[in-house]
């Protein structure tokens, strides 16, 4: 026999239902926002570059609709607890086994929704392995257990976890491991690309302001994983010319060239 | 004639065989477990083992979070660190959730089809024997000191590299733990086809049993891809093989290839069971039928399928270009319209029902909740884009763990609340029950929510430490405190779950008007089940025999008297009918024994020192053939 039990405490705990939920929605959206605004040196949120700004866009941009989604689904959820709770003496509610065409539609609806999602998707992928026309700055880096090595093939320079690049100058990285596995990330001005021993991975990027990024290996390699950070430090074309003359004079005063490394020797 | 045999004839292996199975028959106590084939028990130790090792994850979780809460810390050091994460992921997925998962297969499939055992009983001891002594053999580091430690996901060429013998019980554990993991998975799905009780058409199956049934085609087809990457992985650390190595021809994506083939997959059968308990749940508890049950069932299937097509969403930053991107983040955001289906047919379950809130529901509906917010993070994943910033950053720690304990764990839990009952024929204390529902999901949140923050500030995993001022302290301090939480609802569940045992209140066989076979029976069930096999009539059959429409189309409960349900059946079992069951066995457990003592020898025999190891590969060998001989000459039953 079927006994409505304890409803003293299924009463209580129901108002707890009602009252907290909404709580941690709320407090999501909180934390949500001081993500948003702090600046932090690794801060996907605060973009200091092209490529990183459109990765940004793109994530809001999706972001927004799925957060929607979620308090109205999440919402549905909970209210659905305190319409049809159990009341007291309640007779058996009708046996309904489904309705098929609001099943169509809320199988429609999320795939209609996802199809507008793959759009920037596949154009933003197209736009990021397009390198922009005209002047291109090749780097080869290169990670291994457990520092990077960036080399300037043009210019004939290396250096040691320090990429020196000019601003609004598009860099493409070429990018490889020696020993495991590692992946090349500097939050604020792009994506990751994985150094895979053996093959060869690209990626290119620009800095849109002066300033020193902080970046760090993205792909676990080991117990110096997460030590093995860099930096990538942008300077106007003039620094960038005067540091690059420096480096070719194996100038000692350079920040970085006592710290370089030939991975051909 | 039979007098006429001579005293001294030798006996035959066949009769010592015969008398040996007769004689574990009679074991008592700790003996019967043993050689025990009851699919309940089997389910029982199942759950036990399982959740021991969630206690020992759990452990490790908490050191990672220990260490992280402040920055600049170092309460272990890195290469602990390492080994501690890399054993808090393989526990949690092969020792925890896959097990746990077996856990209801073996308790509840039987009972749901309404057949007397698995289709296979002595495999199905041969599956938790193997999964045992492959989780021991996994942990066996902790004693020599050679732990994993190239992560759960074991990433050639580091993983090739890794000193020591901890990614050789790592490698080896998991392949011994796949052999229990394929065993499980032939037993359940021939089980499920061949067993069901007259009238269970497919259609008729519970959901449960349809999220087994995917799940079990899943293990099969999913494991032995990892079984070549692992004897791949083998040959390149003991015989220097160079699969993986570049320099000789090798590749180290083969490994992520494979590795997430199988991968995918497996996140799928670790989230499916979830799914069938929490769809048996939802209607129970509603009071109404699941909400298109042909749309949940296709949808199940539907991503048992699709799940194949999407393992590259996992390595969007190797390098594989564009126009495969592109095809793998489509093909992902085209799965989630089948999890979405199910989430919205949940709701429609509830919807209009009249809901009884009690402890199962919570945990069913809280894995519903939660389960919304992995899937919703999961689509920023597809988008390929901006997983090139999310991709091993802490924010794919936040999405799994929604997923995986968020969507799995809590589903797990309900399961354990709702069917406790029906095998220890005592009640889980529900006050008890909502303190750690209440202080699980609020410890849960407060734990993996600020992970989305911290990936979006760009934390990576798997990192040992960090310094000031990246802005991640607070919420990692959270995320700590938050854990800190967990691990207090785990002590309440404990407190609930041994109180209860002991002095929880008495069960009915049905007390919370099921809708499906085990509620028939008397709880716990004699060890035959059914005294007789039930005929099923219509999906929900258990429901079906309690209620009626009345003339005004109003539906009322069939008289006391008229049902024809557990009474008559109990009756019919105090009768003493004669039921033919399965003998205990312990060449199950034999056979498994054989399966470590090869492991270890591999692993030992090429050290300076480790003659000693190399005869028990085939000591090992011997072994596992007298358990797999003597399993296939004892006599089947009586
Ligand atoms: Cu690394
Ligand atoms: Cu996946």
């Amino acid at each position: 026999m079927f006994h409505i039990k304890n409803s003293r405490t299924r009463f209580g705990v129901m108002s707890q239902v009602a009252r907290r939920l909404p709580l941690f929605l709320l407090l999501f959206l909180l934390l949500l926002a001081v993500g948003c605004e702090t600046d932090n040196p690794q801060n996907t949120f605060a973009p200091s570059g092209d490529v990183a700004d459109k990765l940004r866009d793109l994530y809001l941009i999706v972001m927004w609709p799925l957060i929607g989604i979620m308090v109205v689904v999440e919402g549905l959820l909970v209210l659905s607890l305190i319409i049809f709770r159990q009341k007291r003496g309640q007779a058996v509610p009708r046996q309904t086994h489904g309705n098929t065409r609001l099943e169509v539609a809320w199988t429609i609806a999320p795939a209609l929704f996802l199809f507008v999602l793959a759009i920037p998707t596949i154009t933003t992928l197209r736009d990021l392995a397009t390198v922009p026309d005209g002047d291109v700055m090749e780097i080869e880096v290169t990670g291994r257990q457990f520092s990077w090595s960036f080399r300037y093939p043009n210019e004939e320079i290396t250096t040691t976890n320090q990429l020196t690049i000019p601003i609004n100058q598009t860099v493409n990285v070429t990018t490889t491991g020696v020993d495991v596995i590692h992946s090349f990330w500097v939050p604020k001005l792009a994506g990751k690309a994985d150094a895979v021993p053996g093959r060869s991975n690209a990626m290119w990027f620009n800095a849109t302001e002066p300033g020193t990024y902080s970046g760090q290996c993205a792909e676990f390699c080991g117990v110096g994983h997460w030590e093995m950070t860099f930096t990538v430090v942008a300077m106007t074309q003039s620094d960038f010319d005067n540091w690059l003359r420096d480096q070719q004079a194996g100038n000692p005063n350079s920040n970085t060239s006592d710290l370089t490394w030939h991975p051909e020797e | 004639m039979a007098s006429a045999i001579p005293e001294q004839r030798p006996v035959s292996i066949g009769e010592a065989l015969r008398g040996l199975r007769h004689e574990a028959a009679t074991y008592k106590g700790i003996l019967s477990w043993i050689a025990t084939v009851d699919h309940k028990r089997i389910g029982v130790m199942y759950g036990i083992t399982a959740f021991i090792f969630f206690l020992i994850g759990g452990l490790e979780a908490m050191v990672i979070r220990i260490q992280l809460a402040q920055p600049n810390q170092s309460v272990v050091d890195p290469q602990q660190y390492n080994q501690i994460f890399t054993m808090h992921g393989t526990t949690m997925i092969f020792l925890v959730v896959m097990p746990m998962s077996a856990a209801f297969f073996n308790l509840m499939v039987p009972l749901m089809i309404g057949a007397r055992d698995v289709a296979f009983p002595r495999l199905n001891a041969f599956s938790y024997w193997v999964f045992l002594l492959g989780a021991l053999f996994l942990n066996f580091g902790w004693i020599t000191g050679d732990i994993p430690d190239s992560g759960w996901f074991g990433y050639a060429p580091l993983s090739v590299q890794s000193l020591g013998h901890g990614m050789d019980f790592w490698m080896l554990g998991l392949q011994i733990l796949g052999i229990s993991s394929m065993a499980g998975g032939f037993n359940f799905i021939v089980t499920i086809l061949n067993m069901r009780a007259p009238g269970m058409s497919l259609f008729r199956m519970p959901v449960f049993i349809w999220m087994t049934l995917v799940t079990s085609f899943l293990i099969i087809l999913a494991m032995p891809v990892i079984t070549i990457a692992l004897f791949e992985l083998g040959f390149d650390r003991f015989f220097a093989a160079n699969f993986f190595n570049p320099e000789n021809g090798g590749d180290p994506l083969l490994w992520q290839h494979l590795f997430w083939l199988f991968g995918h997959p497996e996140v799928y059968i670790l989230i499916l069971p979830a799914m069938g308990i929490v769809s048996e749940i939802l209607p129970t508890f509603a009071r109404k039928p699941l909400f298109g049950y042909p749309f949940v069932v296709f949808s199940g299937i539907l991503i048992g399928f699709i799940g194949w097509g999407v393992w590259a969403h996992h390595m969007f930053t190797t390098g594989l270009g564009a126009p495969a991107n592109a095809a793998f983040g489509v093909s992902t955001m085209i799965i989630a319209v089948p999890t979405g289906v199910k989430i919205f047919n949940w709701l429609g379950t509830l919807w209009g029902g009249s809901i009884h809130l009690a402890t199962p529901l919570l945990f069913a509906v809280g894995m519903v909740a939660m389960f919304i917010i992995g899937g919703l993070s999961g689509v920023t994943h597809a988008v390929v884009p901006s997983d090139f910033q999310q991709q091993d950053t802490y924010y794919v720690v936040a999405h799994f763990h929604y997923v995986l304990f968020g969507g799995a764990i809590f589903g797990l839990f309900s399961g354990i609340y709702y069917w406790f009952s029906k095998f220890t024929g005592r009640m889980l204390s529900e006050g008890i029950g909502k303190v750690h529902f209440w202080l699980m999901l609020a410890g849960f949140n407060l734990t993996f929510f600020p992970h989305h923050m911290l990936g979006l500030l760009g934390m990576p995993r798997r990192i040992y430490s960090y310094p000031e001022g990246m802005g991640w302290d607070v919420y990692n301090m959270i995320s700590t405190v938050g854990a800190f939480v967990i691990a207090a609802s785990m002590l309440v569940f404990m407190f609930n779950f041994i109180r209860s045992i002991k002095r929880g209140r008495r069960a009915s066989a049905d007390p919370w008007d099921g809708r499906t076979l085990e509620w028939t029976i008397p709880s716990p069930p004699p060890p035959y089940n059914f005294a007789t096999i039930p005929v099923v009539h219509a999906r929900d059959e258990a429901w079906h025999r309690k209620y009626v429409e009345d003339d005004q189309g109003r539906i009322v409960r069939v008289p006391a008297g008229a049902e024809h349900d557990v009474e008559s059946h109990e009756a019919a079992g105090a009768e003493g009918h004669h039921i033919h069951m399965p003998l205990p066995s312990i060449f199950p457990l034999i056979a498994a024994i054989g399966l470590p003592m090869i492991a270890f020898g591999l692993t030992y025999y090429q050290d300076t020192h480790g003659e000693w190891a190399l005869p028990l590969i085939p000591a090992g060998v011997v072994v596992l053939l007298i358990g797999i001989f003597g399993w296939g000459l004892e006599p089947e039953a009586e």
